[in-house]
């Protein structure tokens, strides 16, 4: 069994997606996350251990790994398609409710700006640490955050914004949205934040980075 | 002696030090019209609106030199349009066939296409016809595109230098082969397909770069000064310093060495974290280094960056605009800015300026402050 965890957790860090896939060149032809994945499931090793002993863990690290900067973007994008590959065999798992989900994460990118590559980071991390994400795409409005808080109650709402310029959408979205519900929960994220920012505009976490969004939500499941 | 504001910049440019260290922001497009108010959709398309707001806000807050963010206006720009309405003040909706724009004096213009665009997948772009040998687009931001109108590739120039009687640095802005490649694949394909088809992405590098290349030395024609690349992805919040040197600096080399050739100067801006990479930035051949964000939204210690890199490069920067100029309180505004002239003056070629552009809602009155303080504390001894 920990043999199996072991070896889909180097495939998620690595970015080893498939068998065919030519990255990283050291695991060249070598079964990658879905190959993994699907003869663990085989195996009997249950869609609960792959989950918590082996994505979790292995998204942990290289979300550690991107904090001290020493995995960068691309390498990062790759251990999440790795990641993503493997909850394609999971997610049945979810829907008959062998694995829980832990809640449901929705995010978008703040009005006016139409960057996305920060959302998706996040995005594809938190999903692999066991929540549903509910994405609203980019150049999302306050009104359209405040009205997914609605339709998902107890969910986690999660902002992005990559420009400076559009840290002031932000600022609208999380005032308004903690002016009409002040205990729903906010995380903001993205290159010009800090926590500074976060805590004045009223946000309850700023995520330096996907993984330190991770923690947090987690602290609350 | 006093210099003009030209001589000023250029002396700094060329890594000496003039009368006091020179003084030039970029705007961003919302801080423009915050100060300026014009008609959004008139500010962004029409060329002598444009360049008549620049050289008003050059005089108003005491720059030395005005950057040329847009170039390539039509004015034949109202023929494709069939609509304009004016929403709330401030507010225009822009109506063409295939798409609507809504342009605002809160910052850029928003594009919503009728038929969506999917970005083609590396493996089918046709090098030759894909990627066009004559630049006539800037990717401005994501999404969004300035079109270069190939006959007037470089008017706002003369009519600046005309308006301004040639007082100030005119400098104009091209944007990096890299930035090209992202926004052509989309940014998480194009950033995966750095280390999947690493040979492609190279070829299609060259290819942008040999036409950007054009577009600058035709640039350098005009009555410029210097040109700035624009490379906002090319730092540590996306790529390794490994990538930078593989995929980012042999196209802007290629590109710096074209323009130094001209006898222009030249200087690259990346956002955000680059303290990993500016002997890198230096072997560009690059005059100077722009932006050099101070944390939190970069790691640029201005002091230390001077001692690596600023005995063959001038220093443009490095005010933050949002935690410094925006939201800090008198005292730490002018403290921090203070702080920056003082470590700026003290290297062989200052800019001041604010890292990245300033944001649309720093007021007029921080912006002014600039100048007084860099008239009061960045004197250089005669």
């Amino acid at each position: 069994m920990e043999e199996f965890t072991d070896k889909i957790s180097l495939s998620v860090q690595k970015g080893k997606v498939d068998i065919n896939s030519p990255y990283p060149p050291d695991m060249k032809g070598q079964p990658g996350a879905d190959e993994l994945t699907r003869a663990a499931l085989d195996e009997g090793v249950s869609a609960n251990e792959i989950l918590n002993s082996a994505l979790i863990p292995a998204m942990a690290i290289v979300g550690g790994l991107f904090r001290e900067k020493k995995l960068f973007v691309p390498q990062v994008l790759m251990s999440a398609r790795a990641m993503s590959r493997a909850m394609v065999h999971l997610k049945p798992y979810f829907t008959s409710g062998e694995i829980r989900e832990r809640g449901v994460f929705v995010v978008g990118t703040v009005a006016g700006d139409l960057h996305d590559i920060g959302k998706n980071l996040a995005s594809m991390m938190i999903e692999g640490s066991g929540w549903r994400v509910v994405d609203l795409g980019v150049d999302v409005k306050s009104e359209k955050f405040i009205e997914a808080a609605r339709e998902y109650p107890g969910c986690i709402i999660g902002m992005s914004a990559l420009l400076t310029t559009t840290m002031e959408s932000m600022e609208k979205a999380v005032r308004e949205m903690k002016g009409l519900m002040p205990d729903q929960k906010v995380i903001v994220g993205g290159a010009p934040l800090n926590a500074e920012f976060a805590q004045r505009i009223g946000a309850d976490l700023y995520a330096q980075t996907p993984q330190s969004a991770v923690s947090f939500l987690n602290s609350l499941s | 002696m006093i210099y003009t504001p030209r001589e000023r910049v250029l002396t700094a440019m060329n890594l000496q030090k003039p009368d006091r260290v020179p003084l030039m922001c970029q705007f961003s497009i919302g801080s423009m019209m915050q100060q300026l108010k014009p008609s959004p959709a008139e500010f962004w398309y029409d060329g002598r609106v444009f360049a008549e707001g620049l050289a008003e806000l050059c005089s108003r807050f005491n720059f030395d030199g005005i950057l040329v963010s847009l170039h390539g206006h039509s004015p034949c720009w109202r023929e494709s349009v069939t609509e304009i309405r004016d929403l709330e003040e401030g507010r225009q909706e822009v109506f063409f066939k295939e798409r609507t724009e809504l342009h605002s004096w809160s910052d850029l213009p928003m594009v919503y296409q009728l038929e969506k665009s999917i970005n083609k997948d590396i493996a089918e772009i046709d090098i030759e016809n894909d990627i066009p040998s004559v630049i006539d687009y800037i990717p401005v931001s994501a999404g969004l595109y300035f079109k270069i109108d190939l006959q007037h590739k470089f008017d706002i120039f003369p009519l600046l230098t005309e308006m301004t009687n040639g007082k100030y640095s005119i400098h104009g802005e091209i944007t990096s082969p890299f930035d090209y490649l992202l926004d052509m694949l989309g940014y998480e394909q194009g950033l995966i397909s750095l280390i999947m088809e690493p040979e492609r992405c190279k070829a299609i590098l060259a290819k942008f770069a040999a036409g950007i290349g054009d577009l600058a030395e035709e640039m350098c024609n005009c009555d410029i000064d210097a040109i700035k690349i624009s490379s906002p992805f090319a730092g540590m919040g996306f790529i390794s310093p490994e990538h930078y040197a593989e995929f980012v600096l042999p196209y802007e080399k290629a590109i710096i060495s074209r323009i130094r050739a001209k006898g222009k100067h030249v200087y690259i801006h990346t956002c955000g974290h680059i303290d990993d990479r500016l002997e890198l930035m230096r072997d560009s051949g690059a005059s100077g280094l722009e932006c050099l964000d101070p944390p939190p939204v970069g790691n640029v210690d201005l002091k230390n960056a001077f001692d690596r890199v600023g005995k063959s490069m001038f220093i443009k920067g490095n005010i933050d605009s949002v935690y410094s100029l925006l939201y800090a309180d008198d005292e730490k505004a002018e403290s921090d800015v203070l702080d920056i002239i003082e470590t700026g003056r003290r290297g062989d070629g200052f800019i001041l300026s604010t890292a990245c552009s300033i944001a649309p809602m720093v007021s007029g009155k921080r912006i002014l402050m600039l100048s007084e303080l860099v008239n009061r504390s960045g004197l250089y001894q005669p």
